[in-house]
C-alpha cells in the first residue's frame, strides 16, 4: 500500500493508521471532543452565574452596569479580529504557504496580548476598588449580597477565560512558527488546523461571556 | 487473518507484546502498546482495590459492634470517605474501560492500536498522578466529608479536602483522555467490513462509556475545583452565610456523578454481552436492542441526577421531573436483561467460573435495579435518604455487578492476556465463596437500612446488632473469597497451563490473534464479513481475506 | 481514491475560503455592535437576556461553521458540537428552574422571596443574647 505513492506524505503518517485522510478524520474528532470537554467545563460556571443571576438580580444589573463596559467591547473586537487571522492563518497553510502562516498567528498572538493587556487593567482596578470574591469584598459602591457573589464568578469566569487565552497564544506561537519553518505542506498541515480550532473555541467562549457579564 | 500456520495458535506464541518489541522496565514505561497500557492499568486498579478493600473492612470491623470497637467517630468518618473515594475514582471508573477496554478494544476493532497512542500513555500517567496526590492527603490523615464532598462542610473543614479533591480532579482528566481515545479510535480505525452493525456489544458499551466520559467528567473537575477554591480562599459560591447556596454544590456534582455510575456499569455490560454469548454459544438475541440500550442508558443518565437531591431541599416540582426521568434509565436495563436471558435460552451452556459471575451479575442487577428503582420514588426515598438501604443498593450494582464483571473478564481474558490458563476449580470454588460472601455482606444492609439505621454513623442502636455482625461475617467470607482469586491468578499467570490462541472456542473477534497477542496485533488488516459469535453448525468460510496482493 | 498523501478535493476549494471568512469577519464586528448598542436600551426583564443570548449564538454559528469549517465537514464533529450543548442546556436549565421553583425561603438570604439578609449573614458579628431576666423557673 505504501509503494504506491513517492510523496512526502508517508513521514506524517502514522503506522497504525491506513491512510492520511483517516488520520486527519481522526484527528479533528478528537480535537472536537476534547473542545466539546472545555464547553462543558466553562458550563458549571455559566449554571453558577445564571443561578446568582436569577437569586440576586438587581444586586448582578447594579454590578454588571459597574464594570467599564467599553473595556469589554474592545476586547471582543479584538478577540474577534484574532479569530480572524487565525482563519487566514490556516487558508494560507492549506496552500502551503508556512511564512503567511507564521505571520498570521503572529498577528493573532499580539492581538491575544492586547487582550490580556485590557484585562490586567480591568482586574487592577478591582483590586484597587475592593471588588473582590467572597470574604474579600470591601468594596462600599455596592452593599447588596449579590455583590461579592457577582464579583467571585466574575473573576472565576474571565479568569478561567483568559488561562485559556494564555494556552491558546503559546499554541499558536509554536505552531505558528513551526510553519513558518516548513513543518507542514499542502498536503498535511492538521496541527494548524487544530490549533485553529483551539483559538476559535477560546473565542466562542468570549463571545457568550460579554453580553452575559457586561451588557444583561 | 494472521497468515501463521495453525501450530503456532495452538501454543504460546513466542513473538509477543509482552516480549516484543523490547522489555525492560523502560520499554514498558514509554511504552505506545495498548496492550501493555492495558496490563499497567490492570495492576494499578487492582492495588487500588486491595488499598479500598482494606478500608471496607476496617469500616466493618468498627460496625461489628454498637459503639467505638477499633476507631473514633473522627477516623471513621476518614475511613469511609476514603473508601469512597479509592473504590470510585481510583477503581470503579477506569477499571474495565481502562484495563479491558485498552487492551480489547483496537484487537475488536481489527486496529492495529487506538487513535492516539501517545495520549494513551498519558492517561496512565494521569492516574497515577492523581492517585499520588490522593494518597498524599490520604497519608496526612485525609477527608472526612464523605466522598460526595457536600458543602459547606467540605469548604470549612479542617481535614485535607483539597489533596484528594486535587487527586480526583488530575485522575478526571485520565478519564476524559480515555473516552476521548476510544471514541476516535471506533468511528476511524475499523477494519474493512466492520461496520457499526458488526461492531462487538463490548465495543458499543465502552463507546457509551467514552460518551459519559467525555461530557460529564468535566463538570466534576470544575465543581471539585470550586470547593477547592473555596476551601482555600472563601469566596462563597456555595456558602449560606455569604448568599451562596449548599444545594447548588450538589446540583454540580450529581451532575457528573450519576452518569459516573453508568461509566461504571455499563463496562460491566461490555464484559457480560461477550460472556454471556461465548460460554452459551449462542449470538446475541436482539443485538440491536442490546447495541442501542447501551447509548440509551448515556443519554438518559444525564436526565437523572436530581434524585440524589430529593431530600435537600430541591424544588418539588424538580424532585418530580426528576424521579419520572429516573425511571425510564431502567428501561434500557431491563432491555438488556431481557435480551442476556433469550440468549441463554436454547443455548449450550457451559458452566464456566466467567459464566459463573455472569449469573451472579445477573440476579445483582436484577435486585440492586429494582432497589433503584424504587428510590426513584420520591415519596419513598424520603423514608430511605442516607440509611442502609442506600449503601446497599448501590453496593449491589457496584460490587455485585460491577465486580463480578472485573472478575469474569479477568477469567475470561486472562489466557488472552497472558497465554495461560488459570485453575478452574478453584475458580469456581472462589466464586461461590464471592457470590455468598456478598449476599450475606449487603442483603442484611437493605434490612438494616429498612429499620431506619442512617449511612456514615460509626454506631448503632443495639438492635441493629444481629444484622451488623452478619453483614461483618458476609464481608470476611467475600474478602477471602477475593484473596483466594488474587492468589491463584498469580500462580496461574507465573505457572498455569498454556492457553492456546482460542481455549474457549469463542467466536469472538479478539480470540483470533495468538495468545498473548503480538505487538502488531494483526500482520495484515483483517476483513470482517459478519459480526462477532457466530456459532453456526455449517462450516464458515475464512473470515478474512488473503493477504492484500502488492498493487504495482 | 487517490493515494494517501493528495490532498482531498474539498481542500481545493479553499481558494475561495479567504472572502468567506472576511465577511463572517465584518459580520462578527457588527454583531457585537449591535449586541452592546441594543444593551444601551436596556430592554426590560428576561428579553434582555433572550436578545444578548440570541445575538451571541448567532455569532457562535457564524465561527462554528465558518472558521471551524463545520460547514463543510462530516456529520461526526458537528454531532458532538450540537450533543454538547444539548447538555450545556440541561445542566443550566434544569438547575435553573430548581431554583425558579423552590420554596423561597429555602434560597440564600437576600435573594429574591426569601429571608432578608440577617445580622449574622455576609459575615456579621452574632447576636448578643438576650439579658435572664429571671423568668426560668
Amino acid at each position: 500500500m505504501s509503494e504506491t505513492t513517492a510523496t512526502a506524505a508517508p513521514s506524517f503518517l502514522a503506522h497504525h493508521f491506513e491512510s492520511l485522510e483517516k488520520q486527519t478524520h481522526a484527528a479533528r474528532l478528537g480535537m472536537w471532543l476534547f473542545l466539546a470537554t472545555e464547553i462543558l467545563l466553562f458550563t458549571a460556571l455559566f449554571t453558577g452565574y445564571a443561578v446568582y443571576r436569577y437569586l440576586f438580580t438587581p444586586d448582578f444589573q447594579a454590578a454588571s452596569r459597574d464594570l467599564a463596559t467599553w473595556i469589554g467591547l474592545v476586547n471582543t473586537l479584538v478577540l474577534v479580529t484574532s479569530s480572524f487571522t487565525v482563519a487566514m492563518g490556516y487558508g494560507r497553510a492549506v496552500r502551503g504557504d508556512g511564512k503567511g502562516t507564521r505571520a498570521l498567528f503572529l498577528v493573532s498572538v499580539l492581538l491575544a496580548l492586547v487582550f490580556l493587556g485590557f484585562k490586567v487593567v480591568e482586574y487592577s482596578h478591582h483590586f484597587h476598588a475592593g471588588e473582590l470574591p467572597g470574604r474579600l469584598y470591601v468594596s462600599t459602591r455596592l452593599q447588596g449580597p449579590g455583590a461579592p457573589i457577582f464579583y467571585a464568578l466574575y473573576f472565576l469566569i474571565t479568569g478561567l477565560h483568559a488561562v485559556h487565552v494564555v494556552v491558546g497564544m503559546t499554541i499558536l506561537a509554536v505552531i505558528g512558527l513551526r510553519a513558518g519553518r516548513g513543518a507542514y505542506t499542502r498536503e498535511y498541515h492538521v496541527p494548524v488546523e487544530l490549533a485553529g480550532l483551539y483559538w476559535h473555541l477560546v473565542d466562542l467562549i468570549w463571545i457568550f461571556v460579554f453580553p452575559l457579564i457586561y451588557l444583561i | 487473518m494472521n497468515p501463521s500456520p495453525a501450530s503456532e495458535l495452538q501454543g504460546y506464541n513466542p513473538r509477543n507484546y509482552l516480549n516484543s518489541p523490547a522489555t525492560g522496565l523502560k520499554s514498558w514505561l514509554t511504552t505506545l502498546d495498548h496492550k501493555r497500557i492495558g496490563v499497567m492499568f490492570l495492576v494499578a486498579v487492582t492495588v487500588a482495590f486491595a488499598l479500598g478493600g482494606f478500608f471496607a473492612l476496617l469500616i466493618r470491623l468498627e460496625l461489628l459492634t454498637p459503639g467505638p470497637t477499633i476507631v473514633d467517630a473522627m477516623t471513621y468518618n476518614r475511613l469511609f470517605t476514603l473508601h469512597g473515594v479509592v473504590m470510585i475514582f481510583l477503581f470503579m471508573i477506569p477499571a474495565i474501560p481502562s484495563a479491558f477496554g485498552n487492551f480489547l478494544l483496537p484487537i475488536m476493532l481489527g486496529a492495529k492500536d487506538v487513535a492516539f497512542p501517545r495520549l494513551n500513555l498519558l492517561s496512565f500517567y494521569l492516574y497515577l498522578a492523581g492517585a499520588s496526590v490522593a494518597l498524599y492527603g490520604m497519608v496526612h490523615g485525609g477527608a472526612d466529608t464523605g466522598w460526595t464532598f457536600y458543602t459547606p462542610y467540605s469548604t470549612t473543614t479542617t481535614t485535607k479536602v483539597v489533596p484528594i479533591l486535587l487527586g480526583a480532579f488530575i485522575i478526571g482528566f485520565s478519564s476524559i483522555l480515555t473516552g476521548l481515545n476510544f471514541i476516535v479510535t471506533t468511528h476511524t480505525m475499523r477494519a474493512p467490513g466492520m461496520t457499526w452493525n458488526r461492531l462487538p456489544l463490548f465495543v458499543w458499551s465502552i463507546y457509551a462509556t467514552a460518551v459519559i466520559q467525555i461530557l460529564a467528567t468535566p463538570v466534576l473537575g470544575m465543581t471539585l475545583l470550586l470547593v477547592a477554591i473555596e476551601h482555600a480562599f472563601g469566596w462563597g459560591i456555595f456558602d449560606p452565610a455569604r448568599g451562596g447556596d449548599p444545594v447548588l454544590f450538589q446540583h454540580f456534582f450529581w451532575f457528573y456523578s450519576h452518569p459516573a455510575v453508568y461509566i461504571m456499569i455499563l463496562p460491566a455490560m461490555a464484559v457480560m454481552s461477550e460472556v454471556v454469548c461465548a460460554f452459551s454459544r449462542k449470538n446475541i438475541f436482539g443485538y440491536k436492542a442490546v447495541a442501542y440500550s447501551s447509548l440509551g442508558i448515556a443519554f438518559v443518565g444525564f436526565f437523572t441526577w436530581g434524585h440524589h437531591l430529593f431530600t435537600s431541599g430541591q424544588s418539588t416540582l424538580t424532585g418530580g421531573v426528576f424521579g419520572v426521568l429516573s425511571m425510564f434509565v431502567g428501561i434500557f436495563t431491563a432491555i438488556k436483561v431481557f435480551n442476556w436471558t433469550a440468549t441463554l435460552y436454547r443455548g449450550s451452556i457451559s458452566f464456566t467460573t466467567p459464566f459463573a459471575y455472569f449469573v451472579g451479575f445477573l440476579f445483582f442487577l436484577v435486585f440492586g435495579g429494582m432497589t433503584g428503582i424504587a428510590l426513584a420514588t420520591m415519596s419513598l426515598d424520603v423514608h430511605w435518604h442516607d440509611t442502609y438501604f442506600v449503601v446497599a443498593h448501590f453496593h449491589f450494582i457496584m460490587v455485585g455487578a460491577t465486580l463480578m464483571a472485573f472478575l469474569a473478564a479477568l477469567h475470561y481474558w486472562l489466557p488472552k492476556i497472558t497465554g495461560r490458563m488459570y485453575p478452574e476449580s478453584w475458580g469456581l470454588v472462589a466464586a461461590v465463596m464471592v457470590v455468598l460472601g456478598f449476599n450475606f455482606t449487603f442483603i442484611p444492609q437493605f434490612l438494616l437500612g429498612n429499620e431506619g439505621m442512617p449511612r456514615r454513623y460509626f454506631s448503632y442502636p443495639e438492635r441493629f446488632w444481629a444484622l451488623n455482625v452478619a453483614s461483618t461475617a458476609g464481608a470476611s467470607v467475600l474478602a477471602i473469597g477475593l484473596v483466594i482469586v488474587l492468589v491463584y491468578l498469580l500462580v496461574a499467570i507465573r505457572w498455569g497451563p498454556v492457553a492456546g490462541a482460542n481455549p474457549w472456542g469463542s467466536r469472538g473477534f479478539e480470540w483470533d490473534t495468538p495468545s498473548p497477542p503480538p505487538p502488531e496485533n494483526y500482520e495484515t488488516t483483517p476483513v470482517y464479513t459478519h459480526g462477532p459469535h457466530e456459532y453456526h453448525e455449517d462450516p464458515e468460510p475464512p473470515r478474512h481475506a488473503a493477504p492484500e496482493p502488492k498493487h504495482v | 481514491m487517490a493515494g494517501p498523501g493528495a490532498a482531498t478535493p474539498v481542500e481545493h476549494a479553499h481558494a475561495s475560503h479567504v472572502a468567506r471568512y472576511a465577511i463572517v469577519w465584518i459580520a462578527l464586528l457588527a454583531l457585537t455592535f449591535a449586541t452592546w448598542g441594543l444593551s444601551r436600551f436596556h430592554i426590560p426583564g428576561g428579553w434582555g437576556v433572550a436578545v444578548a443570548l440570541g445575538i451571541a449564538t448567532a455569532k457562535s454559528a457564524l465561527v462554528a461553521l465558518f472558521f471551524m469549517h463545520l460547514w463543510d465537514q462530516r456529520g461526526a464533529n458537528r454531532l458532538v458540537l450540537v450533543t454538547s450543548l444539548v447538555f450545556v442546556a440541561l445542566l443550566v436549565g434544569l438547575t435553573l428552574s430548581d431554583s425558579a421553583t423552590r420554596f423561597p425561603l429555602s434560597n440564600p438570604p437576600g435573594s429574591e422571596g426569601a429571608l432578608p439578609v440577617g445580622p449574622t449573614d455576609y459575615g456579621g458579628p452574632p447576636p448578643v443574647p438576650p439579658r435572664d431576666r429571671g423568668l426560668t423557673p
